[in-house]
């Protein structure tokens, strides 16, 4: 009774050059963290095996450190691992497996399927039927010799594989790769373990993308697990368990601002966040002086509760208000150039985008001011 | 504002009080000569506007000498419905009140009320300055400052600017100006002022493009890399399906196949040529056996032939024998001939020598005749020029001495006349017998003496008489004479003559002497030019030739009288030989032919002899018969080698030996290609094996990425700073833009002022103002266009007049604005000529109108039709 983890796209080395620098070596060094994980998890699990379904690499020349690291990562579970190349980590006539070999990082315990040959794990009661990708990419199907492998009968027949299941998923998936829909059925297998679709993802009842264990895009779609497989028999249906294995949500904010009281609306919504994620907030419509300061006031403790916080305000126009204008004092040609930029923020472009920064520089050079003449007088009168 | 009342006290020159009062709208006058107080006026006014009244550096206000005055101002003038008293004192007793209507101000708050009401300020400390005084300053003309606008109006820039901001409805901004500095400070951070980027926005731009560079770079070496792996992985795979079966083996089977094929055809060649040799062999053979039984056959015609020759030579030599004695005869005979024209030729030799000798000896006869004749004479000649020559010097005489001997008698004989001429005549008849001796001499008789010299004379019994002759000449003659005799006896001495007679005598002598001498000499130097002897030897020289000669005829032989001559003799003798040596000659070849014809002929009788021999041999039949059968064998080998050589060749023909060759060079050429291209490609995986390590062990997409990430930053950091430097540059240019349409909203009124003053004095002029409400421009009309200046470029007395018009036109623009406007002049126009006076007389009059005017001059004629009743300052003072 085979009892396994299923996992895929490590993507170790992966760089988030949209991030500041200390969020992004923190969020680099939490792919190693979530292997950690996996390796206490399988431990906990009691699982057989782990099975790797290609990318565990983000890139052929990550530096020899990375490499030694990975490894090192997995030492909580004593195997066996059997790890996949994809297609960021192909088996090239030179590719990292081959310098990770030379290193001499790759402990016992932990097997590299470069080459589609079955692997039988008799005493664990399954054979592994795998189709590493021996090119970056290919629009042949490498699981096509599934279904003439032979495996050792009374063994649980499991196929590993990366790249993208035919008409299933959406088109921003490349169709290179491609793994034909009924695999599983035309192999005879009793699983199919996939990877390469970064999310959770059932394409039936022996076909699933475990998805990536540490989640690194804005996007809601079951990132963050891993898969521990149970199956009873040869022939039974195997019986499938998602576990949390990621530290940082990755969360993705759009809200448009209409009226004053949107502003309390979304920070109550942005309160609501779970502390500690990754989020990236967009925001437009329009605002007024003072719902704008208060914004601003707020982003800046949000961006310290969370790991990351980034903002993107540039479609969001300065309405001043009279009130506005009279707080700060614009009277003159100043209230007319405050008129202009008001007008200009309008509309599209860099035009509008510069005027709209330009508004902000006034408003906030005004308010200074203002806070200066206030607190001026008491001085003189001193 | 109304000025009403002015009071002095203890100020300067007024150590009195001075009172002026009744003031009125319009201009008010004030004359006096210079230093009758009209400055002190002026000043007493400013000082009780600008001044502290606790200052201390106001003490030039003091009388001149009494430190202890306190000098004091009151004023009195009515604003806006309201009449205010100003009473300030200084120095002394120090002192401010003002008093507005009901009101009462002192100290410090009166001065800043007046400050805020007129606009102007108080120095920090000391005396005010001109950049204190604001609008009065513009409006308050000192002496001579008329034409000085552009500090006064600066000075009072900022309280013109919020006085006339009022009046334009509130559109100036408070804290503009602030805020434009503020902004131009924040972009000065960013952008340069020709904006161009700086400080950090610069770093982070140039961080930016260092940064792509080297993302560039790296993610040019990761697609190195990558091509390099996938080149790998095609060698590898090469390697695999091509090179492990060792397909250059292949290659090297089939050119050893056909390397034995080759060899084989080879062998074939090698006895095809051996054939052909054999076959050259046959034929040559042939060739000899032919020519053999030919010969045989010509052997016959050649003996008949060779008969025909011998009979031939023989006739010839037969030929030759007979024409000998004939040509040995024609030799005697010439030679005989030879031998007499010899022996006449000899003969005229020796005739024509004894010719020749016997002429010579003629010759030589005569001569010796004719020398024998010359030497005689010469001989003769000889001597009488010795005799001649021995003479010589007896007669010899010095032609020079004896010219001065002439000379020297001349002289003397021309004394002797001038003596006589001179000398006391003496003549004397005496009685007979009786005597006198004169001097030594004893005269008697009758007769004459000439007495030269002091003579006694002496008479018998009668005594003696001296005699003196007259003059002094003729002693000096007499010592002339004696000088002359003494010179006379010395030359005669000299000359060894008695007399001159004697010595021209002599001289004559000498002279034919030498003659006859010269002419003998020159007939002897023709006789014998060398000398007698010389002629002597040569006779004798002579007299041995002949002898000579003659004995050599002697022994010449007598010849026949009949003999031809020499040439002759000569000719016939050449004649001979010539006929000698061709008889000789013909001989010889005769002899020559004969030997040859002799010759011929034995060979002739040998040939004939020989062939005829063979002809006769006993074996010649059966060589003939071995011949034609060996000619017959021969031609049987030929042609079965013939056929044998045909069917070889056409067997090496097919096996294509040149395609065999090539065969070998292509499979050999491929094997070695396919091994070589092997063992490169094995190299080319290690090389790049290797060098994939390498790389690989750098972690260039780790790098990239990382470079990538920071090139990212650096993205959005320049963005940002770009949006913020664009933002500041809108917002600058906008604030600026609000705030020049501004100043221009303010230019406008302005403008207006200054024409209405301009046109009456220059008409359809224009006077253009900036932003910051100066006058700089002035626009004239000129002919058919028009003429520009700046300000500063005009006389001084039209900048005199501009600086007054410009003052005016500020006055009506804040009288309009509801500010108070009082105009002080202190000898303004001086400058002015007396039309354009009259025009700023009109505009002085027209602004008057609106504004009140305190004129002060020391010109009274000048003011007099302006309108204004003047005071007189000496006047007042007194009054």
């Amino acid at each position: 009774m085979p009892r396994f983890f299923h996992t895929a796209d490590w993507q170790i080395g992966r760089q988030y050059s949209r991030f500041a620098e200390e969020d992004a070596s923190i969020l680099a060094d939490a792919r190693f963290t979530a292997i950690e994980r996996l390796a206490a998890l399988a431990t906990e699990q009691a699982v057989d095996a782990v099975l790797v379904a290609g990318d565990v690499f983000d890139a052929q020349t990550v530096s020899d450190r990375t490499i030694h690291r990975t490894f090192q990562a997995m030492a909580g579970f004593t195997g066996p691992w059997l790890l996949l190349p994809g297609n960021h980590d192909a088996a090239l006539a030179e590719s990292v497996w081959t310098r990770a070999q030379r290193l001499g990082a790759v402990p016992e315990h932990v097997d590299l399927l470069l080459a589609p040959e079955v692997r039988v794990y008799e005493h664990l009661g399954f054979a592994v039927i795998p189709a590493p990708l021996t090119q970056r990419q290919t629009y042949d199907d490498l699981t096509e010799w599934f279904d003439r492998a032979e495996t050792p009968k009374g063994l649980v027949r499991i196929g590993l594989a990366h790249g993208s299941v035919e008409g299933q998923l959406a088109e921003e998936i490349d169709s290179t790769n491609p793994i034909a829909a009924d695999r599983a059925a035309t192999a005879r297998l009793d699983y199919l373990a996939l990877g390469d679709w970064h999310g959770y993802k059932t394409i039936d009842a022996r076909t699933r993308y475990s998805g990536t264990p540490e989640q690194e895009r804005f996007k809601d779609n079951g990132a963050g697990q891993a898969l521990v497989v149970d199956i009873e028999q040869p022939g039974a249906e195997p019986q499938v368990q998602p576990h949390s294995i990621g530290q940082f949500q990755w969360i993705k904010h759009q809200d448009t601002l209409v009226v004053a009281s949107d502003i309390e609306r979304l920070i109550a919504e942005l309160d609501a966040l779970p502390p500690r994620s990754v989020v990236d907030l967009t925001l437009d419509g329009e605002v007024d002086l003072a719902g704008y300061q208060t914004l601003l006031q707020y982003l800046g403790g949000a961006e310290a509760r969370h790991r990351s916080f980034q903002s993107h305000l540039s479609g969001l126009n300065l309405i001043p208000t009279e009130d506005d204008i009279a707080a700060l004092h614009a009277d003159g040609y100043v209230g007319e150039v405050i008129g202009e930029l008001r007008e200009r923020q309008e509309g599209q472009g860099e035009g509008s985008d510069t005027a709209r920064a330009a508004l902000a520089i006034l408003a906030g050079m005004l308010r200074d001011t203002r806070l200066v003449s206030e607190s001026e007088p008491t001085e003189t009168a001193q | 504002m109304k000025l009403t009342r002015l009071q002095l006290d203890q100020l300067k020159q007024f150590r009195q009080p001075l009172e002026i009062r009744d003031l009125t709208d319009g201009i008010n006058l004030f004359v006096g000569p210079n230093e009758s107080g009209k400055s002190t006026l002026v000043r007493a006014i400013r000082a009780a506007f600008f001044e502290r009244y606790k200052s201390s550096s106001v003490d030039d206000l003091q009388p001149w000498g009494d430190t202890s005055a306190t000098p004091e101002i009151e004023l009195e003038f009515d604003w806006q419905g309201e009449h205010w008293a100003l009473n300030k004192r200084f120095l002394g007793k120090k002192r401010c009140d003002l008093k507005v209507g009901s009101q009462h101000f002192s100290g410090e708050e009166a001065e800043e009320k007046l400050a805020e009401m007129l606009g102007y300020q108080f120095p920090g400390r000391g005396a005010s300055k001109a950049e204190h005084w604001g609008i009065p300053g513009l409006l308050w003309v000192e002496q001579g400052a008329v034409q000085d606008i552009q500090g006064p109006v600066n000075h009072a820039g900022e309280h013109l600017q919020s006085a006339l901001g009022q009046s334009l409805g509130e559109v100036a901004s408070s804290g503009g100006d602030e805020l434009i500095a503020r902004v131009e400070k924040e972009r000065a951070e960013l952008l340069t002022g020709t904006g161009k980027e700086t400080k950090e926005y610069k770093k982070v731009q140039e961080d930016y493009r260092h940064s792509q560079e080297r993302l560039d770079a790296l993610n040019q070496s990761v697609e190195q890399y990558r091509q390099q792996v996938d080149q790998l992985g095609v060698l590898i795979e090469q390697k695999q399906t091509i090179d492990a079966a060792r397909p250059w083996e292949e290659q090297r089977r089939k050119a050893d196949t056909a390397k034995s094929q080759l060899s084989e055809v080879q062998r074939w060649q090698s006895e095809q040529r051996q054939d052909q040799q054999a076959l050259d062999a046959c034929r040559q053979s042939q060739a000899v056996y032919r020519q053999q039984l030919k010969d045989f056959e010509n052997q016959q015609h050649q003996l008949t032939q060779r008969a025909e020759d011998k009979a031939k030579a023989e006739a010839q030599l037969q030929e030759c024998r007979d024409r000998r004695p004939q040509l040995e005869r024609r030799r005697a005979d010439a030679e005989q001939a030879y031998e007499r024209a010899r022996n006449l030729r000899e003969q005229a030799r020796h005739q024509a020598e004894r010719g020749r000798l016997q002429q010579q000896i003629d010759q030589l006869a005569e001569r010796q005749s004719q020398q024998a004749d010359t030497l005689k004479q010469a001989t003769e000649l000889h001597q009488t020029l010795k005799g001649l020559q021995a003479q010589q010097p007896s007669k010899d005489i010095d032609p020079t001495a004896l010219g001065q001997l002439k000379r020297t008698e001349q002289a003397l004989a021309e004394l002797a006349i001038r003596q006589k001429a001179l000398a006391t005549r003496l003549n004397y008849e005496l009685e007979p017998e009786k005597s006198i001796t004169v001097g030594d001499k004893t005269v008697t008789g009758q007769g004459e003496t000439l007495l030269v010299e002091a003579t006694e004379l002496r008479i018998p019994g009668v005594g003696r008489l001296h005699i003196q002759p007259g003059g002094t000449d003729v002693a000096d003659l007499q010592r002339q004479q004696q000088a002359l005799q003494s010179e006379q006896n010395s030359l005669l001495r000299r000359l060894d003559v008695a007399s001159l007679e004697e010595g021209e005598q002599r001289a004559a002598e000498s002279q034919r002497l030498a003659q006859a001498i010269e002419r003998d000499q020159a007939r002897l130097d023709i006789l014998a030019p060398k000398g007698v002897d010389a002629l002597r030897s040569a006779a004798e020289q002579d007299g041995a030739r002949l002898e000579a000669l003659r004995a050599q005829l002697e022994q010449l032989p007598e010849v026949q009288a009949d003999v031809t001559s020499e040439e002759n003799a000569e000719a016939d003798l050449d004649a001979a030989r010539a006929e000698l040596k061709r008889a000789e000659d013909a001989l010889n070849q005769h002899q020559q032919q004969h030997g040859l014809a002799e010759q011929a002929s034995a060979n002739a009788h040998a040939e004939w002899n020989k062939l005829n021999a063979e002809l006769q041999a006993p074996d010649r039949k059966a060589r003939e018969e071995g011949a034609n059968k060996e000619l017959t064998d021969l031609k049987a080998r030929e042609h079965q080698l013939t056929t044998a050589i045909e069917a070889r060749q056409r067997q090496i023909d097919e096996a294509q030996p040149e395609v065999l060759e090539q065969d070998i060079e292509r499979f050999t050429a491929s094997a070695q290609a396919m091994e070589t291209q092997a063992r490169e490609r094995a190299q080319s995986i290690r090389d790049l094996q290797v060098r994939l390590e390498e790389q690989g062990a750098q972690g260039l997409e780790e790098k990239r990425d990382e470079e990538a990430q920071i090139n990212q930053r650096l993205a959005q950091r320049r963005d940002e700073l770009t949006r913020r430097a664009q933002a500041l540059d809108l917002l600058l240019s906008l604030l600026k833009d609000k705030r020049q349409a501004l100043t221009r909203q303010l230019q406008a009124p302005l403008q207006k002022h200054l024409n209405h003053y301009l046109k009456l004095l220059f008409p359809q002029a224009h006077l253009s103002v900036d932003e910051n409400l100066m006058p700089t421009t002035l626009t004239r009309p000129q002919g058919t266009g028009e003429e520009r200046g700046d300000l500063s470029s005009l006389s001084y007395g039209a900048r005199e007049q501009m600086g007054l018009i410009s003052r005016l036109a500020y006055a009506d623009l804040l009288r309009e604005a509801g500010k108070p406007t009082l105009i002080i002049l202190d000898d303004a126009l001086v400058h002015s000529d007396a039309q354009r006076l009259d025009q700023m007389k009109r505009i002085l009059f027209d602004a008057a109108r609106r504004h009140q005017v305190l004129l002060f001059s020391c010109h009274p004629e000048n003011w007099r039709d302006l309108g204004a009743t003047p005071r007189d300052l000496q006047g007042l003072k007194l009054g």
